[in-house]
């Protein structure tokens, strides 16, 4: 725990520490690629040229990244490729993390983004709904690697936007817009509602057509009346060899 | 699909289709639900807004919840609808749950009743256990006197109800 972090159980209270740890698990609830958004200055060395010392021109960037590290090394993979500016020979002036305001109005956020394919490069426009544009981002990177295999690296953002209703492109995008979205929920697998409760194996194959509300019902619905026996059998085909070795050769006279 | 459902969902949009299929508790702005996993696990909160097929924004002033974003998978819908324009304000979606009364309202239905029941049992001392075996018994004495008498050919009288006032008060949620 950081010093932070024990300031704020001191000052707050444990259960106030807790929930902010998992406020932060809870605001984005899926086990997505936590992108934070940064932005970086910097700028070439200054290099004194014949008495004069020209001052460089500064940069600014913003980068989305997981942390820091991976911030600054994009902000120099850029630097390079567009101003000729080296790591080594320029220098970070400032890199500050972005925060929204927590999550309040969902938003379009339009994506135009450059990923490299096995066969070249090609533009992307995307389309993701969410509360905030890093979540956004998450969101198109797990899109990119589900649809199109491209990996964090070899995608490049070119832009991003706040795209307003009527400008929206995507249908799927423009359908959960409409303030009269409705759909069931169906084939619904009910969950321990905390971890502990989690069972490794069960009798039962599980119902989908029931919604389990609280621990109780879920505890007694898949309680276990039948003993788990244990097979000496194997379950799996084993090799004939095995069971050879066991056998005793007869002797040859 | 057959015809007839194709037409319908031609004439009157799918969510007609989904209803007339009998669904009845659909993912929609207002929808009352109950958060099943997660740190407000046990509460209840508002949809206020669908942001797609997986997550809602959700809040619940008065209830204990505040607006985030939560996946579907988390919660259980209700039969409560609140009349509510999508991605409303906090502040205003207090004053209708206030008007609606709707921790009233959740509070009689059935579920929220038999939640507290199964609190209640979940919560009983050895005593109590001991009481309500006793009960179960009496009851149980009860209800097949009055079987067997109903059951038996001879009798011409209509069958006894069972005595329900010896119970004391705090176990009349008990379901056998």
């Amino acid at each position: 725990m950081c010093i932070r972090d024990r300031y704020q159980r001191r000052v707050h209270g444990i259960q106030w520490c807790q929930r902010r740890s998992m406020g932060k698990e809870s605001k984005s609830q899926f086990s997505l690629k936590k992108v934070k958004q940064y932005i970086l200055v910097g700028r070439a060395k200054p290099v004194v040229k014949a008495g004069k010392q020209e001052e460089p021109k500064v940069y600014r960037m913003r980068v989305f990244a997981p942390n820091t590290v991976i911030a600054k090394s994009k902000f120099w993979t850029l630097m390079r490729k567009q101003k000729k500016i080296k790591h080594t020979g320029g220098e970070l002036i400032a890199i500050h993390e972005i925060i929204e305001n927590p999550s309040k109005t969902v938003r379009v956020y339009g994506i135009v983004l450059r990923y490299q394919s096995r066969t070249g490069y090609h533009n992307m426009y995307k389309e993701y709904r969410d509360t905030n544009i890093c979540g956004a981002m998450s969101q198109m990177y797990m899109d990119m690697a589900g649809r199109h295999r491209a990996r964090e690296e070899t995608i490049h953002i070119v832009r991003t936007c706040v795209v307003p209703e009527k400008l929206i492109k995507r249908a799927e995008t423009k359908s959960f817009t409409n303030g009269n979205v409705k759909f069931p929920l169906l084939n619904r697998i009910s969950r321990p509602p905390i971890k502990k409760f989690k069972a490794f194996a069960r009798a039962k194959r599980p119902t989908l057509f029931l919604q389990q509300i609280n621990t109780f019902q879920y505890i007694c619905s898949h309680k276990q009346k039948l003993s788990l026996i244990h097979i000496s059998e194997p379950t799996r085909p084993e090799r004939i060899s095995y069971a050879v070795f066991c056998l005793k050769k007869k002797k040859t006279q | 699909m057959c015809i007839r459902d194709r037409y319908q969902r031609r004439v009157h949009g799918i969510n007609k289709l989904q209803e007339l299929m009998g669904f009845k508790r659909f993912v929609q702005a207002g929808r009352v639900a109950y958060i099943n996993y997660g740190v407000d696990h046990g509460k209840v909160c508002v949809i206020v807004e669908v942001i797609n097929s997986t997550r809602v924004l959700v809040d619940g002033p008065t209830l204990g919840v505040p607006r985030q974003v939560i996946s579907l998978r988390r919660l259980a819908l209700t039969d409560h609808l609140l009349k509510v324009a999508k991605g409303i304000h906090t502040k205003s979606l207090e004053a209708i749950i206030k008007k609606e009364d709707l921790v009233k309202k959740i509070g009689e239905s059935s579920w929220a009743k038999k939640l507290a029941a199964q609190k209640r049992r979940a919560e009983l001392n050895d005593f109590e256990r001991f009481q309500v075996m006793m009960l179960k018994r009496q009851k149980a004495y009860l209800v097949n006197k009055d079987v067997a008498q109903a059951s038996s050919k001879k009798s011409k009288k209509p069958a006894k109800k069972p005595k329900s006032g010896s119970q004391p008060q705090k176990f009349h949620h008990i379901t056998l």
